[in-house]
């Protein structure tokens, strides 16, 4: 077992591991983070996407041990349990979801890539969106509602923006 | 699944990971970005007793040396998207890189990981191949410098010995004006490659000068097709007579049937994608000409 200190949404926390822990299941079982959803729990599917110091990673093909010293957020952190974050609201809005158990990943991976388009004042094509999600499986919405949550928090904020 | 247990040490330098690489021989291996390594661990088909996290090396430059382009082991996918060198002189390998994965999986895996891996269809390993790469592995024994070709031995088999690791890779900067192109098939975006074919070539005036393909698919490693690279050099940039190349090159392998498709799919779908590609390349080359 092997000690170690995650900072996790904000909180550190100390917990005892054996190295061949996957982050994704530290952080549902130790840090009782149950939005941290494991599909394929081989790097195929994309629910468990987190971020590591803002950056999308697959929380099933990181070990714990390797995350000290990092800044480790899960979907918790983003819109809290009304999920008021504006990307949640939008695939609320748009149909981005119907079972849901994808979505954490897709918040995830997503978020930034929204941040990104906003810092550079632009609106992604549909094909640009669907490369960014291109690690994220889904099997409810076929994809077109994502697209267009994604385009709405995109295009609300630049509007908003436009309007301020 | 779960991994196996193993024991995790963290490297602070070469010299420590090279070290701990060569006491534990056969049993360790190390872990860059583990988007190859960690899959298989997690599906018991890898089961190293040891890992040796070489995270915090700085094996991260993409830089000029001489004649040659230097890239770290630790250089992560998605650098080469924005690197001016590889956009300059490696098109091929600029186009590549978009078919690595996904975008999360370019910000993390790295090219040593990629090419020790040796995944039958990984994009690095061919453009290794298409670009006639240096691989330096390392080990406490110094530093040995392996060719491409003699690199990529079967299905994750590669030259690699018990307590090396892929250090650097070394590409050869074309003396001409270059252009390349990379296309491949998968079922979907993100996903595995059935197939794929690379090109690059060196041209002068209107006529091809240089020409090296690379295809993955046909066999369990990636191959180059030499007998229609000698056929490319003397041609026009705007009758390369691409469909004759690729069925000529369909013809001379015999690919492997799988869940993904026939061996005689394959061999169409290469001959195709080889058009694709030749023609793809050409095009660039006329349009900055």
């Amino acid at each position: 077992m092997t000690e170690i200190t995650l900072a996790v949404n904000g909180t550190a926390k100390t917990v005892d591991v054996e190295p061949r822990r996957l982050l994704a299941d530290v952080l549902r079982n130790d840090f009782n983070l149950s939005g941290v959803h494991i599909g394929c729990a081989h790097g195929a599917c994309g629910c468990c996407t987190v971020q590591i110091d803002g950056v999308p990673r697959l929380s099933c093909l990181t070990f714990a041990v390797q995350c000290e010293n990092v800044e480790i957020t899960t979907v918790e952190s983003m819109g809290g349990p009304d999920a008021t974050h504006i990307l949640q609201q939008a695939f609320k809005s748009e149909h981005g979801l119907q079972c849901g158990y994808c979505t954490p990943g897709f918040i995830m991976t997503l978020a930034p890539y929204v941040d990104t388009m906003l810092a550079q004042r632009r609106m992604p094509s549909d094909e640009e969106i669907r490369e960014a999600m291109s690690g994220n499986i889904c099997r409810c919405t076929g994809y077109h509602g994502i697209v267009s949550a994604v385009r709405k928090a995109i295009g609300d904020q630049l509007g908003s923006e436009a309007a301020a | 699944m779960r991994p196996a247990s193993f024991g995790y040490h963290k490297a602070t330098d070469l010299a420590h990971a090279l070290a701990l690489l060569a006491e534990f021989g056969d049993d360790g291996r190390p872990l860059a970005g583990g988007q190859s390594l960690v899959p298989m661990m997690n599906l018991r088909l890898a089961r190293p007793a040891h890992l040796v996290d070489i995270n915090a090396l700085p094996l991260t430059a993409i830089e000029r040396r001489g004649d040659v382009l230097h890239v770290g082991a630790l250089v992560r996918h998605h650098r080469y998207l924005s690197d001016p060198l590889i956009a300059a002189h490696f098109p091929a390998f600029l186009e590549a890189v978009h078919w690595i994965g996904h975008p999360t999986i370019r910000n993390h895996g790295s090219i040593g990981g990629s090419i020790s891996h040796a995944d039958p269809t990984a994009e690095l390993p061919a453009i290794c191949l298409l670009y006639d790469a240096t691989i330096i592995a390392s080990s406490t024994g110094g530093d040995r410098r392996i060719a491409a070709r003699d690199f990529f031995l079967g299905a994750y088999v590669t030259a690699l010995q018990p307590g090396e690791m892929v250090t650097a890779v070394e590409f050869p900067i074309p003396p001409a004006k270059s252009t390349g192109a990379f296309i491949e098939l998968g079922e979907r975006r993100g996903d595995f490659a059935i197939a794929s074919v690379g090109v690059a070539l060196q041209w002068s005036g209107r006529q091809i000068t240089g020409a090296a393909v690379v295809c993955c698919g046909a066999r369990l490693v990636p191959i180059r097709a030499s007998e229609v690279e000698n056929l490319l050099i003397g041609r026009q940039l705007d009758a390369p007579d691409a469909a004759a190349i690729g069925r000529r090159f369909a013809n001379t392998i015999e690919p492997v049937s799988d869940h993904s498709g026939s061996s005689a799919y394959r061999k169409h779908l290469i001959g195709e994608l080889t058009r694709r590609t030749i023609e793809r390349a050409c095009q660039q080359a006329l349009e900055t000409a």
